[in-house]
């Protein structure tokens, strides 16, 4: 019972940890290209978006749990560091076939139509790529790692939410007109990060 | 003869933007792409280097061999074929990296591995137009001047602005600004670069519009 | 609120940190007016230059930019150096303010920016605490009167001894302005009184804080008076109610999302206090509130999912010329097409929505919120 109990309050530590002080936008600012495009792009919808950032980071993290002992096994366990990044992309991949068979076997064409730009712009990014680096590197087992990397895409989705709704609030015509679009929208994440730092203090995101 | 040139550069625009990667279409300041490594890792310009290094080493490479490979390939293989090719390619890089720099690399983290699925390298956002091998190598190497500018920029004002140094030599005693070296700090100075090139290049736009129209009213009078 | 009201409200409200600056003045010198007089002249310089670089007239009746600065001084103990305070209101106006666009249109509170900044900045310069009548130097700031604060005391696991009157009138160690608990409370009532400000957000953000504080007392076997009493009275809660949460431009404007704004900025100040890094939780929360009015206005009217963000349509960008969005609709029911192809077209053309501007007018944005508003009067 002890133990159980222990399990779920490290689990919630590490949700709450890649939420907050390791969130992928305003502390690592991974994957924040396309995020930008995404919220830009009028053909994408965020909930897809996300959702299937999440099914892709749970997948990719699975995959590459089971693989990456398997360079041992191999002899390159002095490599692994460098090889890693590669049999990522490999998962990627899978993962981004897999699921894209499923889809289009189940909906009818017009429903994938509307999903599947958003679901391939959130195949492949650094969002995923560098949290299965991070959870690789922490050392963290199979069910720590998948917390780690659901967590994550929360915390990647409440960003995105943040940062579309300030639309209207920097999309106006008193702007300056250098800053308009890019520039604007990084100053505006930059506030919001400095607010969330002040809730998580700092945290080593390398 | 100057005034020629800005004819000449008013007439095919497209052009010029296109291949004045450094100034006109700066892959970080006014594409946004690379963001990651410059928002968290470029503190410092000795980061700022690696990167550079990192960056040179992977992304002409990347796009010669896949410009040779992916000729009749079609979109989606495309799309991971890409970071396959740039992720192999990547694990040389960082290999002879850390032989030869040390463990400095490692200091940079994620940060370093993530360019391997940047559009920056892999190009799976961009419109894809065949290219020939010798062009993608020339462009490849135009990508890399234009990420190293922007990198070396970032890096120097948020190490003197966090430090008070630039690459190590001291030049105030104390930083002016301390949260440079944090991510938002990152995000902040990065938004203000972005905004003061993009107002760069309009007035450079401005400047030979400006040139162009005159030289075209003024043209019978020289003749 | 209309545009007149909201000029007033700076002039008003800097009339009313008057009072604080005098008793800050009694009890720390002659430095706070130093302090408030260089912060002052920041903001203002910063809005002068602004205005030249935009080729606009300046705005003489824009006080915004002042009310921020002097408030955001009023936080700081009295010996903080002056770079600390330039560089914090220059990041708030330049930065907060008119890069967003200037007066009327900035989303963050500027204060609470700036307090922000200098937080995470000179966190070992701004939490600090200097004693009552301690002799500061007027330009260096020096002082041997400089203790830890209260709300520092509490996070090392002590029990502040600060008598009841003591902690009213502000007598003990503290910052240059928002701690004579008293006066704030009589400046309130007055502004309340006469109209200047609203009950709805300091009210229901400071039941909230009420709440919390009894429910959950900081320091383990406290008493939960003393423990209300010590959240209350010290730090910034009554100082942050007053000042900072009742700027028009970045709060709701109807009464229900005013009060759901308060409840907000509340439990997460609070939360921000029990657990964050720094001990100001209120500003970092209030930030963060900052950026939700849009939902928190939504949210009010009951029309949360109904309304969602609408994006904007892909525009031209200057020299290319590309199908619109509704042609490409219509070649893609023209002709049906395998998976394969549709994953290709989505992946091609993304580059030209690439962070496509879209402007909308303020007139724009004006009109909607006038038809929003008329349309909930007519609703009642």
């Amino acid at each position: 019972m002890n133990d159980l109990l222990t399990m779920i309050i490290n689990y919630f530590n590490l949700a709450i940890l890649a939420i907050g002080a390791l969130n992928a936008i305003f502390s690592r600012a991974l994957g924040i290209s396309p995020g930008i495009k995404m919220l830009r792009d009028p053909r994408k919808n965020t909930f897809y978006f996300c959702g299937a950032l999440t099914v892709f980071q749970i997948m990719t993290s699975v995959i590459v749990y089971f693989a990456a002992p398997m360079v041992d096994t191999l002899g390159f366990g002095a490599y692994r560091r460098f090889v890693l990044p590669t049999i990522i992309v490999v998962a990627c991949a899978i993962s981004y076939v897999v699921v894209i068979v499923l889809l289009s076997a189940v909906l009818s064409q017009g429903r994938f139509r509307e999903i599947v730009q958003s679901v391939t712009g959130a195949s492949i990014n650094s969002a995923i790529v560098g949290t299965v680096i991070l959870s690789q590197n922490y050392g963290l087992n199979l069910s720590e790692s998948i917390v780690f990397g659901i967590a994550s895409s929360i915390g990647y989705f409440i960003a995105m939410l943040l940062i579309s709704e300030a639309d209207k609030k920097i999309c106006h015509d008193r702007v300056p007109q250098a800053f308009k679009g890019l520039p604007i929208t990084l100053i505006y994440i930059s506030v919001l990060a400095l607010a969330v730092y002040g809730l998580t203090g700092h945290a080593i995101a390398l | 003869m100057k005034n020629k040139n800005y004819s000449l550069i008013y007439s095919n625009w497209d052009e010029t933007v296109r291949r004045r990667k450094v100034f006109l279409s700066n892959p970080v300041f006014i594409k946004g792409l690379a963001l990651a490594p410059l928002v968290v890792a470029a503190t410092s310009v000795k980061n700022g280097l690696l990167l550079c290094i990192a960056v040179l080493f992977l992304l002409t490479p990347t796009r010669f061999v896949t410009s040779l490979i992916t000729r009749r390939m079609s979109m989606p293989l495309k799309t991971f074929f890409y970071p396959f090719v740039s992720a192999i390619v990547f694990a040389f890089v960082y290999y002879f990296m850390y032989k030869y720099l040390g463990t400095q690399v490692l200091m940079l983290g994620v940060y370093l591995p993530i360019l391997i699925v940047d559009p920056l390298v892999v190009k799976n956002f961009e419109k894809t137009r065949k290219e020939e091998a010798l062009y993608s190598i020339i462009n490849g190497l135009r990508n890399t001047a234009g990420f190293a500018v922007a990198c070396l920029i970032v890096s120097a004002v948020r190490e003197f602005l966090a430090f008070g140094t630039v690459a190590g030599f001291k030049i105030l005693g104390v930083g002016i600004l301390p949260m440079a070296q944090y991510s938002f700090g990152g995000f902040l100075i990065v938004g203000i670069l972005c905004a003061v090139w993009a107002q760069m290049v309009k007035n450079y736009k401005h400047k030979v519009e400006v040139e162009a129209l005159h030289n075209e009213r003024f043209a019978d009078n020289d003749n | 609120m209309t545009n007149i009201q909201r000029k007033n409200h700076d002039k008003y409200m800097l009339i009313a940190t008057l009072p604080l600056i005098f008793c800050g003045t009694v009890l720390y010198g002659a430095r706070v007016l130093l302090l408030c007089a260089i912060a002052i002249a920041t903001a203002k310089v910063v809005d002068v230059v602004v205005s030249m670089v935009r080729h606009e007239a300046f705005d003489s009746t824009d006080h915004s930019s002042e009310l921020s600065a002097v408030v955001f001084c009023l936080m700081l103990p009295v010996n903080v150096p002056i770079y600390v305070i330039v560089v914090s209101v220059l990041m708030a106006v330049l930065v907060g303010k008119h890069f967003f666009g200037g007066k009327d249109v900035y989303p963050f509170n500027l204060a609470a920016l700036a307090m922000c900044c200098a937080a995470v900045n000179w966190s070992d310069k701004v939490f600090v605490a200097v004693t009552p009548f301690s002799k500061v130097d007027l330009w260096s700031g020096y002082t041997t009167g400089a203790t830890v604060t209260t709300a520092g005391i509490v996070k090392a696991g002590g029990v502040p001894t600060h008598t009841t009157m003591d902690l009213l009138l502000g007598n003990h160690p503290g910052s240059m302005g928002s701690d004579f608990v008293l006066v704030i409370i009589a400046t309130a009532l007055f502004l309340l009184i006469t109209k200047k400000i609203t009950w709805h957000i300091p009210v229901s953000f400071l039941a909230t804080c009420t709440a919390i504080a009894l429910a959950f007392p900081r320091i383990y076997g406290f008493p939960r008076l003393e423990s209300l009493q010590l959240e209350l009275l010290n730090g910034v809660v009554l100082f942050t109610a007053l000042f900072m949460l009742n700027e028009p431009t970045t709060t709701p404007h109807t009464p229900k999302a005013k009060i759901i704004y308060g409840i907000t900025v509340g439990v997460l100040g609070m939360a921000f206090r029990y657990v964050g890094g720094f001990e100001l939780g209120s500003c970092f929360a209030l930030l963060l509130v900052n950026t939700l009015d849009g939902v928190i206005e939504r949210f009010a009217d009951g029309t949360l999912f109904e309304k969602k963000a609408q994006k904007p349509k892909a525009t031209k960008t200057e020299k290319q010329s590309q199908p619109k969005e509704e042609n490409l609709k219509k070649t893609y029911k023209a002709q049906p097409k395998g998976t394969m192809d549709i994953i290709s077209e989505a992946e091609d053309n993304i580059d030209e929505v690439l962070y496509s501007t879209r402007t909308i007018s303020l007139d724009e944005i004006r009109r909607a919120e006038a038809e929003h508003n008329a349309r909930q009067k007519g609703d009642k």
